[in-house]
């Protein structure tokens, strides 16, 4: 072999050898990069059937509860009755309610809530919302219409600061029908809509109104809706007033022309002043059907008329001592309401009512309250007896155990 | 020429309804000061309306971005502030 071939051999071992390397490292690398990208995918699909992270999710509440009352019925001019009752959970004060909510991407939102009340098993939402614009939310499905402060924000159980609900705010209730609703900021302040057409309340033959329910009675539709204001920086102030007008009669019956205006307005007050929270809130309701002929259930042969109008109000006062250093004092709090519900003079379901709520809630966590609470109710009939209606006053006392939650 | 009558209900109305489109136009900007509120304060200000301020420990980032369009749904918030209330319960 002579040095020239020596020096050749050198040479092609130092440029193939390196070379090699450097492809074996480069399919070394390549491989390494496919296998860390397949590992990465397959760690997101784990991520994302983990428990607790899907885009579905069950939430929902859970009210269960003792109540021992007594009824004293005056009859005008005769004997008082008494009646007592010690009883857990009825319809009134009973409630499991899980809710399946289902987000498809940031831009839809599903929710199914059916509810058991001890009696029957009913749906409080089957809504499905569109998230349109930052300060528009387009839904549609069977949804509670909105129309004041109570219903659709503080009647859950786990909210409510006392055992049951003020009477007659349970109108309008849940529709059928479409909404838009949203929030802007305004400067310092924010303000809120939230309005509805839906299908409509019905008004019955002694001239109560239906709740709105899922059976459309005529070709008319109801439009309701709630503007809210926040005038305040913190938002500790909410102010709102609604509004509402149905056709209400059933189509081939005599209330053909029937039309329901409703007014509203609320207020919501929550700010610390330390140590305490307080908390104010309170709405008012003005029902009115307009002037219509109603069949006595007394005798069918004869009509009656009367001023059709309902009102319904409460105010509410809580307090809660959130700012002391005691574990345990810091989570009890003190509650009051107040409500009103006065019904057409001469009908046959007319009657004059208020009620006191004294309640002391403990607070076992931010979403589990245990509440002890009096009521005291007073009635008064002003029916009209001739047409079917009961005369006479009717006292309620009543004392809850409940507990409530939220999960 | 045939003069249109327009009475003052209806001017009302016009005068009113403008008003609130001039104001939702216009006005829905948000001062600097509340521009500048984080998640955490928005959180405490904003729940407790209605509720007690939930625990950031009760659920997982992605029910809380569940939780908010729900919360979005019943309290009317600005989609600004739905995304600062979640992104501070998600740390």
């Amino acid at each position: 072999m002579t040095i020239t071939n020596k020096i050749l051999k050198v040479l092609v071992l130092a440029l193939v050898v390196p070379l090699t390397i450097n492809v074996a490292w480069a399919q070394k690398t390549t491989v390494d990069s496919a296998l860390l990208d397949r590992i990465s995918a397959l760690e997101q699909q784990v991520a994302d059937q983990k428990p607790g992270e899907s885009h579905f999710m069950v939430a929902g509440l859970a009210t269960f509860g003792f109540v021992k009352s007594k009824t004293t019925f005056l009859s005008p001019g005769g004997p008082g009755v008494s009646v007592k009752t010690n009883s857990f959970g009825d319809a009134d004060h009973y409630e499991l309610s899980p809710m399946l909510i289902w987000r498809h991407s940031n831009n839809f939102l599903v929710e199914f809530e059916p509810s058991f009340d001890g009696s029957s098993i009913g749906v409080n939402w089957a809504n499905i919302s569109y998230f349109a614009a930052p300060g528009l939310i387009i839904h549609a499905g069977y949804f509670v219409v909105p129309f004041g402060i109570y219903n659709k924000k503080l009647a859950a159980g786990w909210i409510d600061k006392l055992a049951g609900d003020p009477n007659g705010l349970d109108m309008p209730g849940t529709d059928f029908g479409i909404g838009l609703s949203g929030g802007f900021p305004l400067g310092d302040m924010k303000w809120g809509y939230d309005v509805s057409l839906t299908n409509g309340l019905q008004l019955l033959p002694d001239g109560e109104l239906q709740n709105a329910g899922i059976v459309d009675n005529n070709k008319g539709k109801m439009v309701s809706g709630r503007f809210s204001l926040l005038p305040l920086s913190n938002s500790c102030l909410e102010i709102g007033v609604s509004g509402l007008y149905s056709s209400a009669g059933d189509v081939g019956s005599n209330f053909t022309t029937a039309n329901v205006k409703m007014y509203g307005a609320d207020i919501n007050f929550v700010k610390t002043f330390n140590p305490f929270l307080i908390n104010i809130k309170g709405q008012y309701n003005r029902i009115v059907v307009n002037k219509q002929n109603y069949v006595s259930q007394a005798d069918t042969t004869l009509t009656y008329s009367f001023d059709n109008k309902t009102s319904a109000s409460f105010a509410q006062f809580s307090i809660r001592p959130v700012g002391v250093d005691n574990k345990i004092l810091k989570n009890f709090e003190l509650a009051y309401r107040y409500s009103n519900y006065t019904t057409p003079n001469s009908s046959t379901w007319g009657q004059n009512s208020y009620e006191h709520d004294f309640g002391l809630d403990y607070w076992i966590t931010w979403r589990t309250v245990l509440k002890f609470t009096y009521a005291h109710s007073h009635a008064l009939s002003t029916a009209n007896i001739p047409a079917g209606g009961v005369g006479g006053t009717t006292n309620v006392n009543s004392i809850y155990l409940q507990f409530s939650i939220e999960f | 020429m045939k003069k249109i009558k327009i009475h003052n209900k209806t001017w009302a109305i016009i005068a009113i309804f403008s008003t609130f489109i001039a104001i939702v136009i216009t006005g829905c900007v948000e001062s600097q000061k509340v521009a500048s509120k984080g998640g955490a304060q928005l959180w405490a200000e904003n729940c407790q309306r209605c509720h007690n301020t939930p625990s950031p420990a009760s659920f997982s980032h992605e029910q809380w971005v569940t939780i908010g369009l729900h919360m979005q749904t019943r309290a009317q918030l600005t989609a600004k502030e739905r995304d600062k209330i979640i992104a501070f319960l998600s740390q």
